[in-house]
């Protein structure tokens, strides 16, 4: 009898997978929103607030004229880029959690450009190049533990993140630190920003950076004998082995791809957020721009193209959720906005996860086994003294 | 009880609601930073006095957070742009370059902003604090606790390094080397008390306050004094476990509050007193000047003698119980504990001690005592170099 | 009928276990891999089941241990008729298996791996129960384990007595065990020998699945033959000898195109001179001189092999599966790194190296796994057809785009001249039939214009048709003047396609001889491991 269950809700699972995934990604990704905007929908009723005005408040906010078009814009250009460290390694099978802790360095190394003089054009390009080599020197280390000593990309990346955001804090409060005002780094200088895109908006010229970034990874994932290695290699190590490809290149090659990405993302962030232009202590503005860029990379479908889309997308809920706070008869408390979002991001990213999921399930084996073996070692050593 | 309650109840919801249709005749904002509500401090503390205001003055009040420093201004210019604000009060010195950017661009708008003088503008009111005075008040107590009990030094966990904090630390050395010159005037003997002080560099990572306090502790800190809002929660944790290790209930160490009276936290056991900044009193007082007519742009000063910040008195903890009541944090029904705890707190602070911080106050509020402060790492480290208080 | 027949009648149904009776297995691409199969297993019963691989040997067992449920057929216990939905229930009613390739958590202890097996998703492991339990089982069977090690410090020998204490514990009465000594060491052989014979006496039926001659005459007490899906012999060991076996798992010759069939006049000739060629036995394309290897779980794999293949000749290396031949092939592909030994390419060293390297040497690898070898499947037919020259000029442009005119223009020509069937050059790999996607690799590496081919299993799981349009393109490059150096289980295809035949057992060649002096009883027996002819069983 409850074999009888099993079986018949066995096979419709398997039936509605199949439906799923036979879907057009685009549509999939349309149904996906409605079901996370459902669900939101459905925690703003319980609690009492009208989910009809307040997604009203949220379209607005987000693309209802040029001023929310261009909000969402400015909050989705960093994500982009920090989608993009993400989804690079993931098409070359692994995990790399580290664009948060690179988007730091590139930040920092941005701020640096503050001390010096050179003509506007330089100095910007000096900024974006200080940044990225800054965000990629950052994930070659975990790279070259993983090459070298077999480390665990997850595990580096993470403990990165936190070494990053110290060592942030620390260049921030003692290095870098404005004399005049001891909460922020010093600013970058005028000739230096990305210049204001639309007036009176956050958009700045740091969008194109982002999207052309987004294109010629592109182009190097999907037209260069550097991306086919790299994404031959995430398919089927195996099978690249076969085909001559060195997985070794390929793990580097992505990594310091994406760490150039992660890096560019902080500069975005110092060089072309208003009205700072510096990193203020405690990184307020740069906090979780990376980790953010991981949901960003799976609703994208961890595409190049599908990133731009979804940052576009991810931007507008930040953009229109600032709006829900305040708008007209029902505002909706910040806390309550982070849920919608976080209920509909959800939603958006779960096909992508599944599709990933054998690479998961392979990462967390991995990783478990790596567990198990260094709490043995321990329990080993403690054995023997 | 029970029903006289729900009949205070219903007639303060009757009267606001009254009071909601009778007057509304505009809207107010209070734009708070990436901290955010919840901190009993602070935050808490510039929605309590806006609420109040817009209670009062009939307007309509909005709240709005900030989940990262990049909606700063996005969220000022939001509110700013619908044009239906009487008035956009910004809590924290994090939003002051936001606030500036958006001031020029909405020359219409009125605009305040609590902790930030140096951006000005023809529609920004600036309201500042002269913290140093409440902190010398709060030092002086701990030094001469210290003293008492043989201590060897005072603590006090820091955020952010910022000018605002330096104020702090600034009035809080001054009073520690004042409490010390006092008991060495009373009893004779110079005491051997010095500072322990951390700039944590955050503002929200409760288990930072947590970590550093519990360090002060081990040392041998006669109290931490909480500089870092939410921190303070760590804080009294380190302080409560001391205690609990130690087998004690009360008396020394002794945990200082911040911003708002923190008195009442930890049902009272071990919150000796707070160097009160009340951040309510300037938001209220900047709703009112638009209510009334009377905004000025520029810096106001609150001080000791305008009521704008001082040391927690047992009026104030009557107020703030409410206040935590509000905030869900207690009950009603712990108050009287909450109270009774205080008081015995307090009494095992000799009354000479209280009132060598009374004469202080007096002295500061007649102009014969003047306490340092400082705006600049450079004005901070001549401070530092004048009370070193142990340190190098 | 008397009551007496009756009541032996009765005897004799309750005497059996379980009883397979014509079950026919199709799988879901058509391949018949069981007809009508009938088995009885009886209790304090060692069976060997012998064939050769794709026999349906593991087929039968898992529709045994309910890992597949038959096309045709049941399976009766003597209660009844019984029906297994998953490998749970069958172990509920005391069958279990241990395959090949362990099942175990290599970081867990045996204890743990134990107790995860017992346990639903949900429930909490009550390890200590689990290891109470465990001692007492090793007490009575006499097998033992460490139990507080994680598995992946044991031996594989060990590894394999936990994956029979996980089912042993499971209280079943009918044990499968796949292959179980190819990957043990000869006193480990003698050790699992020991404990079966423990077991039998304990009542318990046992079902080893092997092909190997001898331990089958070591044993069983019973042999059951495979060979194409058909029970060809069942028959008691005690009476059988070594060459019927060989003769019934190996069979007569089937309609693979024999290879006098294909060779034309002009042809026969050529394979002449590649005879003489070998008389003279100077060094070929391919030269291999002592190479030794070790497997993956580090045993010794390949075994001190030398042998050469010259230009013209397809060199056939026969044998069953896990003799050794995958780690030959990976040896020198470059994806196995050899302990030691020579091997060459027209001279070049190529031990050591890459493939890619290998590649410009001119070698054309055709894998035996296409789906985890040879291409990619999410990729297009266009990326699948240059994978391993994707670096060559002709492919990479400046600043290494990809040349995508250049690689449509190969892929088309890959498809004409071969013959692939696709929607085009950008159809995913995945969406090609098998002999569709076959056709891919064989064409990619032939278009190479390689001077030697490695083909493993060339063949394997495709239909008719394409098998042998493949083996037509094989014989026609050794004609073309290329070496070939062929491995495959496939026997007829080794017979039909090869000048000259190895058989490789236990990572050794057995022989290496002319397919004209080699009958298939003497195959057999070789790829059974047995040299000298006329052993009894």
């Amino acid at each position: 009898m409850s074999s009888e269950v099993t079986k018949s809700s066995s096979r419709l699972w398997r039936a509605t997978g199949r439906t799923l995934t036979g879907l057009n990604p685009a549509l999939e990704s349309v149904l996906a929103g409605v079901v996370g905007l459902l669900a939101g929908a459905l925690l703003m009723w319980i609690w009492g607030y009208d989910p009809w005005k307040a997604y009203m408040a949220m379209f607005r906010g987000a693309y209802g004229d040029s001023y929310g078009l261009a909000s969402s814009a400015a909050r989705g250009a960093p994500l982009i880029l920090t989608a993009l460290t993400f989804s690079i390694c993931v098409r070359a099978g692994m995990f790399n959690i580290g664009a948060e802790g690179q988007l730091y360095m590139g930040a920092i190394a941005a701020v640096t450009i503050g001390y010096f003089t050179l003509p506007s054009g330089l100095h910007i390009t000096a900024g974006i190049i200080f940044a990225m080599i800054a965000g990629a020197v950052w994930s070659l280390v975990p790279a070259i533990l993983k090459l070298t000593r077999g480390v665990h990309e997850v595990i580096s990346t993470i403990m990165f993140n936190w070494i990053a955001r110290f060592l942030a804090f620390y260049m921030v409060a003692f290095i870098l630190v404005d004399p005049m005002r001891g909460e922020k780094t010093i600013s970058i200088p005028m000739n230096a920003r990305f210049p204001i895109l639309v007036r009176g908006t956050d958009l700045s010229y740091s969008l194109f950076a982002a999207v052309l970034f987004a294109i010629v990874i592109y182009f190097i994932l999907w037209h260069t004998t550097m991306g086919y290695e790299v994404r031959a290699s995430g398919f089927n190590p195996k099978a690249a082995r076969y085909g001559g490809i060195k997985s070794k290149r390929t793990m580097l090659t992505s990594f310091i791809l994406g760490g150039l990405a992660a890096g560019l993302a902080g500069a975005t962030v110092v060089m072309g957020n208003p009205p700072t232009y510096a990193v203020i202590s405690g990184l307020p503005q740069l906090m979780n721009v990376g980790f953010d860029g991981m949901a960003v990379a799976m609703v994208g479908r961890n595409h190049p193209i599908g990133i731009i889309i979804a940052a576009l997308f991810f931007g507008g809920l930040t953009a229109g959720g600032r709006v829900m706070q305040f708008y007209g008869s029902n505002p909706v408390p910040l806390e309550m906005v982070r849920i919608v979002m976080g209920a509909i991001v959800l939603a958006m990213s779960i096909p992508e996860l599944f599709r990933i999921f054998p690479a998961i399930k392979k990462q967390g084996t991995e990783l478990f086994s790596l567990l198990r073996r260094l709490t043995s070692r321990v329990s080993h050593k403690e054995g023997s003294a | 009880m029970k029903r006289l309650l729900g009949v205070l109840v219903i007639l303060v919801l009757g009267i606001s609601l009254v009071g909601m249709i009778g007057l509304a005749e505009g809207k107010v904002a209070v734009v708070l930073d990436v901290g955010g509500r919840g901190d009993l401090s602070f935050n808490d503390m510039g929605f309590k006095g806006t609420d109040q205001a817009a209670r009062d003055f009939g307007y309509e009040m909005v709240e709005i957070q900030c989940a990262t420093a990049a909606d700063y201004l996005p969220n000022l210019r939001n509110v700013a742009r619908t044009g239906e604000f009487d008035l956009i009060i910004c809590v924290g010195f994090l939003l002051g370059d936001a606030l500036g950017t958006a001031a020029e661009e909405f020359p219409e708008q009125k605009f305040a902003i609590i902790d930030v003088g140096w951006i000005t503008g023809p529609n920004i009111m600036n309201i500042v604090y002269r913290e140093n005075e409440a902190s010398a008040l709060v030092g002086a107590l701990g030094a001469l606790a210290a003293a008492e009990y043989g201590y060897d030094y005072v603590g006090v966990v820091l955020g952010i390094e910022i000018p605002v904090l330096y104020h702090f630390e600034a009035g809080y050395r001054f009073g520690i080397d004042w409490g010390i010159k006092k008991y060495t005037e009373v009893k004779g003997t110079t005491p051997d008390v010095g500072l322990l002080y951390t700039y944590t560099g955050t503002f929200s990572d409760i288990t930072l306050g947590k970590a550093a306090s519990e360090a002060m502790l081990a040392q041998g800190a006669v109290a931490i004094y909480n500089v870092a809002g939410p921190l303070g929660i760590g804080d009294l944790e380190a302080v409560t476990e001391f205690h609990d290790n130690a087998g004690t209930t009360f008396g020394p160490p002794y945990f200082f509050g911040v911003d708002a009276n923190q008195d009442w936290m930890g049902n009272g056991l071990h919150a000796l007193a707070s160097g009160m900044k009340r951040v309510d009193t300037g938001c209220y007082n900047a709703v009112k000047a638009v209510a009334e007519g009377t905004f000025t742009a520029g810096v106001t000063s609150l001080g000791l003698a305008e009521g704008g910040v001082g040391i927690s008195k047992m009026r104030d903890l009557i107020e703030f119980v409410d206040f935590g009541i509000g905030a869900g944090a207690i009950t009603l029904l712990d108050v009287p504990s909450i109270v009774y705890n205080w008081v015995r707190n307090r009494l095992t602070v000799p009354g000479w001690i209280w009132d060598a911080v009374d004469e202080l106050e007096a002295g500061i509020l007649d102009g014969s005592i003047v306490v340092p402060t400082a705006d600049t790492g450079n004005e901070m480290a001549a401070v530092r170099a004048e009370y070193t208080l142990g340190a190098p | 009928m008397t009551e007496s027949t009756a009541r032996a009648k009765e005897k004799e149904e309750q005497e059996f276990f379980l009883r397979a009776e014509k079950i026919t297995k199709v799988y879901s691409d058509g391949t018949v891999a069981l007809k009508e199969a009938t088995l009885e297993i009886h209790p304090s019963e060692i069976i060997g089941l012998l064939g050769e691989n794709g026999a349906g040997k593991t087929t039968l067992t898992k529709i045994l241990s309910g890992l597949l449920p038959p096309t045709k057929g049941r399976v009766i216990s003597p209660r009844g008729p019984v029906r297994f939905g998953s490998p749970r229930e069958a172990l509920d009613f005391g069958i279990g298996m241990v395959y090949q390739h362990f099942a175990l958590v290599g970081t867990f202890t045996a204890a743990e791996n134990v107790a995860l097996s017992h346990e639903h998703p949900f429930s909490t492991i009550q390890l200590a129960d689990t290891k109470k339990g465990l001692e007492q089982l090793m007490e009575e069977s006499g097998l033992h384990v460490p139990l507080d090690v994680p598995v992946e410090k044991l031996a594989v020998g060990e590894q394999q007595r936990v994956e029979v204490l996980k089912v042993l514990s499971r209280d079943v009465d009918l044990l499968i065990l796949d292959e179980p000594t190819s990957v043990l060491t000869p006193l480990e052989v003698n050790e699992l020998f020991a404990l079966l014979r423990r077991l039998r006496k304990d009542g318990k039926s046992i079902i080893f699945i092997t092909h190997k001659l001898k331990e089958v005459g070591s044993i069983t007490d019973r042999v059951v033959v495979l060979r194409h899906g058909e029970m060809v012999g069942d028959l008691k060991t005690a009476g059988a000898t070594t060459e019927q076996l060989a003769r019934l798992m190996v069979g007569k010759a089937i309609d693979v195109e024999a290879r006098a069939v294909e060779l034309t006049e002009e042809e026969l000739p050529h394979r002449e001179s590649a005879r003489v060629e070998e008389m003279k036995s100077g060094p070929g394309i391919l030269h291999v001189e002592n190479l030794n290897a070790r497997g993956d779980t580090g045993k010794i794999a390949v075994e001190d092999l030398s042998f050469d293949v010259h230009a013209g000749e397809i060199f056939g290396v026969a044998g069953v599966e896990g003799n050794g031949q995958t780690e030959l092939v990976e040896s020198l592909t470059g994806l196995r790194v050899p302990t030691s030994g020579v091997a060459t390419i027209n001279g070049t060293n190529i031990l050591g190296k890459d493939p890619r390297e290998i590649y410009r040497l001119g070698v054309a690898h055709i894998p035996e796994n296409r789906w985890e070898l040879g291409l990619i499947l999410p990729f297009t037919l266009a990326e699948n057809a240059i994978l391993g020259v994707h670096q060559w000029d002709e492919f990479k442009g400046p600043l290494s785009f990809l040349r995508r005119r250049k690689i449509n223009q190969h892929v088309q020509e890959l498809m004409e001249r071969f013959e692939i069937r696709a929607t085009g050059p950008s159809a995913p790999a995945k969406s090609l039939s098998g002999g569709n996607q076959q056709k891919l690799i064989v064409g990619r590496e032939l278009a190479k214009n390689p001077d030697i081919i490695v083909a493993a299993q060339p063949t394997r799981g495709l239909d008719i048709g394409s098998a042998q349009y493949i083996r037509d393109l094989l014989v026609e490059m050794r004609n073309n003047g290329r070496a070939i150096l062929l491995v495959s289980a496939d026997l007829d295809e080794v017979l039909a396609l090869s000048d000259r035949i190895a058989i490789m057992y236990e990572g050794r060649f057995m022989t290496i001889a002319l397919p004209a002096d080699l009958d298939r009883e003497t195959i057999g027996l070789l790829m059974g491991g047995v040299t000298a002819v006329k052993e009894g069983v």
